[in-house]
Formats: structure tokens, C-alpha cells, sequence
């Protein structure tokens, strides 16, 4: 009996892959444009048309594909792409570069040298993707596939490897041992809180309702992290088919299952191949009624988000998707027992659930052998911010800060110095230059008073102020919280003017211990976790930065030349050429100087909008201290 | 009060000049069913001063067991017919105790013409077949603003009647998210990122660039319909901070404020007729 059901189903996915046109072969040539949202912004669309253009005048248009990719993760270097079979990099594609690399690489076997990506530590040109040290160090398994296949194929989904572990899975037949399986590789949840996903589908599965609800947060609201936006646009079907395992892990032999992805409104890319994505698997047969011959019935709705960071958050999340306003609610009974409806609902991340296949695949112990004792398998971080090379890095867990940020990140821009890293968007913590040797997991994130998060990593060099950074997270939470609790509500509006307070220079030393305390206030006072670590960033800035907030309060000085009252901008007259550009630059007319003379700013009328200096060429515009004269008394 | 029995007014008067009164009551026990209970017109209370003592807290709706109270808004209410800072200020200067000093006009007063503009209801067809598939009130709002550019108040009182919900609860959910908007927008909108990257790349001085030119402030519309500048929390192009988007389509990166004002004046031209 069950080997007529195993061959049945293994038939039925044969026959599912086969039903494509589409085959596979290496040997084909492909040019795979880069058609993430990075790439989208710095003009892939102008190097589409120009690559279709080229092909076109040589008549070469049927024999070579271009085919558009997911996210490369090397956002940094856009537009990107790859000549295949021979597998070229060529990143920061303008169109009038095509005709060359399709004469030289196309039509013959040649390497256009000039475009090729260059290293930034010795200069010299790489030719290929896995040999560029930004992918080389990397550990990919989650964005294995990004940039190889198209999203919107099915069929290349199946040419490598696609839909096999949901195959062997409803082969098995045994519910119970994925959730095994999956409990046995360590994966935490990927958004940020680390609870064993295995364990979490285990108390699901154990809650009775009368419908499962799987549940895909993909409501990535961090700003600065756009890594489960990368996994869905570059390869939305490893989410369905982990889905699709976890709902059977959760909901089969027990009743109904049904899915919803959780999808932010201002991914429409991401929204729009996960809908072509899900179209193609309920027309293959692998979503919707009886999948794959299996008797096991799964279905995935697309709802989108508004625009509410707090969205994120469980309880808030179903809210949302029955069409209330995103509220949450106390967690004393957690969703997998009363979630979507009341009913019991197992909500994962993007991450975790691409995670799944890889598993299934590959087996419990492969997945453990990479990360740390308590923190199993990679985990991809988005690192932006002041580094030479930003993107998308995946890594084993525990690897240090300064491996990421430095040999994979190719350190900091030019002439600057390595200050804080953020992690874990609004709610985590600033570390600094010393913690760079720490190991990443969450544990360790955790005790060093920051956090995993969803995984954004935003790196600041001393230009950043870290009051201002803070500011800025606080003006975050203090404008997403959604109302419900007061101490969130209200004390995050209070942080926030005690800190607008210091940036102004009007601050007190007891300032300090307001925050520290009404800190302690907000966490304690918080249903969830949007307030209880809104002063996450307060107080690891507190902790690891004091001596700058300090000088903002003793000396009336930003030491980083950011909070505007304290500054003020002059002109440097050895380096001012007078050749006119901030003149006319300037919104307010501050300006003033004839050509060829050495320009003034009036400082009544400088609104300090930073625009002169950013238009300067010769460096002539320095920004000094507001009161250098109390500064100077102070040092004396 | 004690319950009394029909036998206690059989009995003979006791001289009690409460049981005068209560004389003309008729204490006779029946059922429920045979006398329904009286629903007359609800109607708010006034002060001494003769203005409304509701301030539209919206309590009273969202307590009512079978939701028979539903407020009204005005969200497209642009020019009021009165000075409501004035209003305000007039009845908290007379009067203890809050009160929004609009007498309430949100719930009872007189609609102004233009109050809510026609739309064409063609397009929103699609947005009622998407409600009876099932898509949730959140994905209704999104297909509506997907059609008109902005929620129509109008669409907003059919959605409300297509999924039996009172329009105030509609109206909530419709301004907890941040991407819906109640008012049209211009032609041009402009959404800054403000993510972490895109802060640290100098994203505020470019808000403030743009909304010094266009003279509006961050959710603004100018007075000609041509921009709207909005904020934006993160569009994920972190690598190209800071990041403009504009309209739907385009996504321009690593925008500076001198950029920002050339962006507007770039824009400004091409309607110009030449």
C-alpha cells in the first residue's frame, strides 16, 4: 500500500514538472538581468530594452534568453547581470555598455574587462559571481537559488530541486516526523524572537479548531532590512513549499488548513510574483484540492498590509487580516491556540518557512551542523548603511560582526571610521566598535542589550550622531504605536522630547536617568513587544555612547556635527575657489560673494540644509561648532 | 423596589401618599413579548449654553449590543462652515468640560454641498467582487484606493453597507494604516523613504528640501492638485539611500536635497505649457 501511494505521488510531481516548456540546460546562453528592487531603481528596465535591442539587431533574439532574476543581494553594485553558461558578473550596467558585452561575451567567448566587477582590496577584475569575496564568504541556503532562477518560472523552480521535499513529505505520510525533523535542526523563528519553529507547529497541531491557519508574515516592516522581501521576489516558491509542508505538518489527519501570506503593501514586486508563484502551483497541482494525488488539500490567500509597522506583531497581524485595526492584544493565550478567528494559527516568518525545504532535503542534522549551540543554520542579514559593499549576506549563525561588516561588507567607505551597528531595526540596540568580535546569535545579541531582529543591519561611521540616530528610532515607535497601552503610547512621546531636549543643547545630566528610568517604565508597562523594546535603542546608545550624549549636554557640542542648534556651516576661504555653485545652490540665498571670491554665509539665514556642502567640489564648506568659544573656555 | 403582586393593589389604601401616586401604575406581571419595549429617537442632550454635550467619542456606538448607532465623518469636510479653532476656543472659555465646540456637526449638522463628490461607481465593481470572494476590509480599502487614487467617502458608505459594518468602523480602520489617505492626491506623488539607511544618508534634509519647495508640508497636496509629498517607512532600496519614489513606477536613488529641488522644478516645467 505504501509503495503504490509513494510512486503515485512521485509521479504526480513528475508530471507536474513536465507539463513545463521549458527544460533544463546548462549550456544554454542567458543573459539573468538583476530585476530587484535595488537594481529596478539604479535602471534596470533601460538595460532590459537595451539588451533586447542588441539581440534583436543581431538576429540572435530566439537563441538567446534573457531571463529576469530575483535579488542578487549585491544591491550596492546595480544594475547586475549575468552571461551564462560562462556564468560573467557584470555589475553597475549603464545601456550603452550592452553592445560591448554582447559582441565580446555573447557572439564570441570573451571577457569585456573593463565592466567587470573589481575588487575593491587589490583592484583586480572578477569574472565570476563565486569568486567576488562579498559572495565568496557568504554561506547561501536560503537565497541558494536568488538570482539563478526566474521567479516567475515554475519550471525553473523545479529544475533545481523545487517541490521534491513537499514530494517526499506527503510520500511519508507522517505529519508527526517533519515536526521531528524540524524540532531535531534547531531552526528558530527567523523574524526575531528565535522560538523553535518545530516546537511552535507541534503546540499548533495540538490546539483542536475547526480550521489550522499557517500563516506567512511577510509584513517586513523594519526599515532597513529587505531580506524576506528579497526571498519573495526572488524565489517565492520555496516559501509555498515550505508552507505548504508546515500546514501539513500542522493540519493534516487533524481537519481543514488554510494559508495566507502576510505581505507588506510596498512590495509590489514581491506581491506580484507571489501571485504569479501561486497561480502556477495550484495549476501544477501542488496547492489547493488534493495536492499532488495525496488527498491533502492546502490553499495560500495574499493579504496585503497598510503601512502599520506594529503590523508585525501577531496578535496585530491577525487583526489585520480579519479587518480590524492592527491592535495587539495581550498574549496570555498565545495564536497557536487562538489566533486568525480564534481559531489555532501558526505564524512564521518568510526566512523560517524557506528554511523548510532545505531541511526536509537535506535532513535535521546537515541544517544543526552549521550555527552555534543554541542558534542553528544561516541566517541572512541586510547590511546598509555607511559600508563599501551593501546587500544581502547570508551566514552561519555565529559568525562575528566584524566578518560580516568588514570581510564580507568590505568594510567602511573611504576615510571614515567604523562607529555603531544597529541591529534589529527599531527595537534592537547600537553596538560598538569593541562587541565587533562577538559572535551574532541570539543569545548574544540579546545580553549585549540589542537583538536579532528580522535581520537589518545598519552600519554608522562618525559622520552619524548617535543622538540623532536614537532620535530617529524614536520618532519610529513613538509614531507607530498603535495607542492601546499608555506607557508605550505616551512614554515613547516623552523619550523622545527628553532627547530632542539634549540634541537642542538644553539638556540636563538628570536627563539621563529620566531615560534610563521611564526606559524601564515603557518595557514594563507594554503588551507587546513593539513597546517593550521601543527603548531598546535608548538604552544601548546610553550604555555604549554616553560620552557623546554627554558632550551634547556639558559642552553644548554634537560631536559627530549633526544636531543642528549646535552646529553651523562657514566656509573654508584657503579652499573656496568662489566659482559660484553654493550660491546657487542655496534655497534661502545665504550665500553671497562675487565670482572668483572667497563666498560668505550669513548665519540668519542659513537654515543649515546641508545643501552647500553636498554641491561643493573643493571641499570648501566645513561644518564647526555653533559656540567654539565656550568650547575653548571649557578646555582651558 | 420590592416586587409587588397583583394582590398588593387589590388591597385597600393605606393612606400613603406614595401609594397615591403609585395607584395609577399598572403592577400587572406580563411577559415581555406582550409589551415590547418602547424605542423612541435618540437625541443629544444640550448644555445650558445650547450646544451639544457629545464630542463624538464614538463610545456610545462601539458599546451599542446590536450596533444601532453609527457616527458620521467628515474627512473630506475641507472648509467648514464655521472657524472650529474659534468654536473650540469660544467653548472651553464658557464651558467646563470638553467639547470639539463643532455642536457635533460630524453627527448631526448639515452636509455641505460638495461634501462628497460624485465618483464613478464603474470602477467599483471590482472592489464589491473582491468583498463577496471574501477579501478582507483591509483588502477591500487597498483595491478601492487602487481605483480612485484615495477613499472615497462615497465607496466608503458602500463597502460599509456591502459588509454590514458601521462606517465609523470602516473610518477606523482606514486611518490606523498609514498608506490609506481620505483626500485626493496630486498628480505627482512623492513618497521619501525615511528608513534607518536612508537616514543616515541625509533623508530628513531631503523631506525638508522638498517641502520647502513645494511649499507643503509632509502629507500635503499643493494647491494646484500637481504634488503630494508623503513619507515612506522603508521601500527596501537601502543600498541606493536616500531613496525618492515616485508614483507607483519609478524609484530614484541617492537623492540629495539640491537633487530634490531640481526633481520639483524638473517637474514644474514639463506641465508648464510651453
Amino acid at each position: 500500500m505504501t509503495a503504490r501511494r509513494t510512486s503515485k505521488i512521485q509521479r504526480a510531481l513528475k508530471a507536474a514538472r513536465d507539463t513545463g516548456a521549458y527544460l533544463a540546460d546548462d549550456k544554454k546562453t542567458e543573459i539573468r538581468v538583476c530585476a530587484g528592487t535595488a537594481c529596478h531603481a539604479s535602471g534596470r528596465v533601460a538595460l532590459r530594452k537595451a539588451i533586447d535591442k542588441a539581440l534583436a539587431e543581431r538576429g540572435l533574439s530566439d537563441r538567446v534568453a534573457v531571463v529576469e532574476t530575483g535579488c542578487h543581494g549585491f544591491c550596492e553594485e546595480g544594475p547586475i547581470a549575468v552571461v551564462r553558461p560562462q556564468g560573467l558578473f557584470y555589475p553597475r550596467l549603464k545601456p550603452k555598455d550592452v553592445d560591448e558585452i554582447i559582441e565580446t561575451s555573447v557572439v564570441s567567448d570573451g571577457i569585456v574587462e573593463r565592466l567587470l566587477y573589481k575588487d575593491p582590496a587589490t583592484g583586480d577584475p572578477v569574472a565570476h559571481e563565486a569568486d567576488i569575496p562579498f559572495y565568496r564568504l557568504q554561506q547561501r541556503v536560503v537565497l541558494a537559488l536568488n538570482g539563478k532562477i526566474d521567479p516567475y518560472s515554475i519550471d525553473d523552480y523545479f529544475n533545481h530541486g523545487g517541490y521534491t521535499a513537499l514530494a517526499k513529505v506527503l510520500d511519508d505520510g507522517d505529519p508527526m516526523g517533519v515536526i521531528d525533523e524540524v524540532e531535531a535542526s534547531g531552526l528558530r523563528g527567523r523574524g526575531g524572537a528565535g522560538f523553535p519553529t518545530g516546537r511552535k507547529w507541534r503546540f499548533c497541531r495540538g490546539n483542536p479548531g475547526d480550521v489550522h491557519y499557517v500563516v506567512c508574515n511577510a509584513d517586513e516592516g523594519d526599515p532597513g532590512a529587505f531580506m524576506d522581501r528579497s526571498v519573495l521576489e526572488g524565489n517565492p516558491h520555496s516559501v509555498i513549499e515550505g508552507m505548504t509542508i508546515a500546514a501539513y505538518a500542522i493540519g493534516a489527519q487533524s481537519g481543514p488548513v488554510e494559508g495566507y501570506v502576510y505581505v507588506r503593501h510596498e512590495y509590489p514586486f514581491a506581491v506580484e510574483r507571489l501571485r504569479a508563484a501561486l497561480a502556477q502551483a495550484r495549476e501544477r497541482g501542488l496547492l489547493g484540492g488534493d495536492i499532488l494525488g495525496s488527498g491533502f488539500s492546502f490553499d495560500i490567500r495574499i493579504n496585503q498590509g497598510a503601512g502599520a509597522f506594529v503590523c508585525g506583531e501577531s496578535t496585530a497581524l491577525t487583526a489585520s487580516i480579519e479587518g480590524h485595526r492592527g491592535m495587539p492584544r495581550g498574549k496570555h493565550i498565545r495564536t497557536v491556540a487562538h489566533g486568525l478567528w480564534g481559531q489555532p494559527t501558526n505564524l512564521n516568518n518568510v526566512e523560517s518557512y524557506a528554511n523548510v525545504p532545505w531541511i526536509i532535503n537535506h535532513g535535521a542534522e546537515a541544517f544543526a551542523a552549521r550555527g552555534t549551540a543554541t542558534s542553528k543554520g544561516t541566517k541572512i542579514f541586510s547590511l546598509t548603511g555607511k559600508v563599501v559593499n551593501g546587500g544581502l549576506i547570508e551566514v552561519p549563525m555565529g559568525a562575528t560582526l566584524r566578518h560580516v561588516i568588514f570581510d564580507i561588507g568590505g568594510g567602511m567607505l573611504p576615510g571614515r571610521e567604523f562607529k555603531a551597528v544597529q541591529l534589529g531595526g527599531p527595537s534592537g540596540g547600537c553596538l560598538p566598535a569593541s562587541l565587533l568580535d562577538d559572535p551574532i546569535d541570539f543569545e548574544s545579541l540579546v545580553a549585549a542589550g540589542s537583538m536579532m531582529g528580522s535581520g537589518g543591519m545598519v552600519v554608522v561611521d562618525d559622520s552619524t550622531c548617535m543622538l540623532d540616530f536614537v532620535k530617529f528610532f524614536l520618532k519610529f515607535t513613538a509614531e507607530e504605536s498603535c495607542g492601546k497601552c499608555v506607557p508605550c503610547r505616551v512614554g515613547s512621546q516623552r523619550l523622545l522630547e527628553i532627547l530632542e531636549r539634549i540634541s537642542d543643547g538644553e539638556g540636563t545630566l538628570d536627563d539621563l536617568d529620566r531615560l534610563e528610568t521611564l526606559s524601564d517604565d515603557i518595557i514594563e508597562g507594554s503588551l507587546c513587544q513593539l513597546g517593550g523594546s521601543a527603548p531598546n535603542p535608548v538604552l544601548s546608545t546610553i550604555r555604549y555612547f554616553r560620552e557623546e550624549i554627554e558632550a551634547h549636554i556639558t559642552e553644548h557640542r554634537c560631536p559627530a556635527r549633526v544636531c543642528r542648534p549646535l552646529i553651523k556651516y562657514t566656509i573654508d576661504p584657503d579652499a573656496c575657489t568662489g566659482c559660484h555653485v553654493c550660491l546657487g545652490a542655496c534655497p534661502t540665498q545665504a550665500i553671497s560673494g562675487e565670482r572668483k571670491q572667497v563666498h560668505v554665509i550669513d548665519q540668519k539665514l542659513c537654515i543649515k540644509c546641508d545643501t552647500c556642502r553636498q554641491v561643493c567640489k573643493f571641499d570648501a564648506i566645513p561644518v564647526v561648532d555653533a559656540q567654539p568659544a565656550l568650547v575653548e573656555g571649557r578646555q582651558q | 423596589m420590592p416586587r409587588r403582586d397583583s394582590t398588593d393593589t387589590a388591597s385597600e389604601p393605606r393612606g400613603s401618599a406614595l401609594y397615591e401616586v403609585l395607584k395609577g401604575i399598572d403592577f400587572e406581571r406580563r411577559e415581555l413579548v406582550d409589551k415590547p419595549r418602547g424605542v423612541g429617537l435618540f437625541d443629544l442632550v444640550k448644555d445650558k449654553g445650547g450646544s451639544y454635550k457629545c464630542y463624538a467619542c464614538t463610545l456610545c456606538e462601539r458599546t451599542c449590543p446590536v450596533d444601532c448607532i453609527e457616527l458620521d465623518y467628515c474627512p473630506e469636510f475641507e472648509e467648514l462652515p464655521f472657524d472650529v479653532e474659534a468654536e473650540r476656543a469660544a467653548a472651553l472659555a464658557t464651558l467646563p468640560g470638553e467639547s470639539c465646540g463643532a455642536n457635533a456637526a460630524c453627527v448631526m449638522g448639515e452636509k455641505p454641498a460638495g461634501y462628497a463628490p460624485e465618483i464613478d461607481m464603474k470602477k467599483f465593481d471590482a472592489v464589491i467582487a473582491g468583498i463577496r470572494e471574501g477579501s478582507g476590509l483591509v483588502q477591500a480599502l487597498h483595491s478601492t484606493q487602487e481605483a480612485y487614487g484615495y477613499l472615497p467617502r462615497v465607496a466608503l458608505e458602500d463597502i460599509a453597507g456591502e459588509m454590514h459594518l458601521p462606517l465609523s468602523r470602516i473610518y477606523g480602520v482606514a486611518s490606523f494604516y498609514g498608506q490609506f489617505r481620505l483626500v485626493p492626491v496630486g498628480k505627482y506623488v512623492i513618497d521619501v523613504c525615511m528608513g534607518t539607511a536612508c537616514h543616515v544618508a541625509g533623508a530628513p534634509l531631503v523631506v525638508e528640501a522638498f517641502s520647502q519647495e513645494l511649499e507643503v508640508p509632509v502629507g500635503g497636496t499643493t494647491p494646484d492638485g500637481l504634488f503630494t509629498l508623503q513619507t515612506v517607512n522603508c521601500v527596501g532600496a537601502c543600498a541606493l539611500a536616500p531613496v525618492v519614489r515616485l508614483g507607483d513606477d519609478e524609484t530614484i536613488g541617492r537623492v540629495g536635497p539640491n537633487e530634490a529641488r531640481k526633481l520639483v522644478r524638473k517637474l514644474r516645467k514639463a506641465e508648464v505649457p510651453a
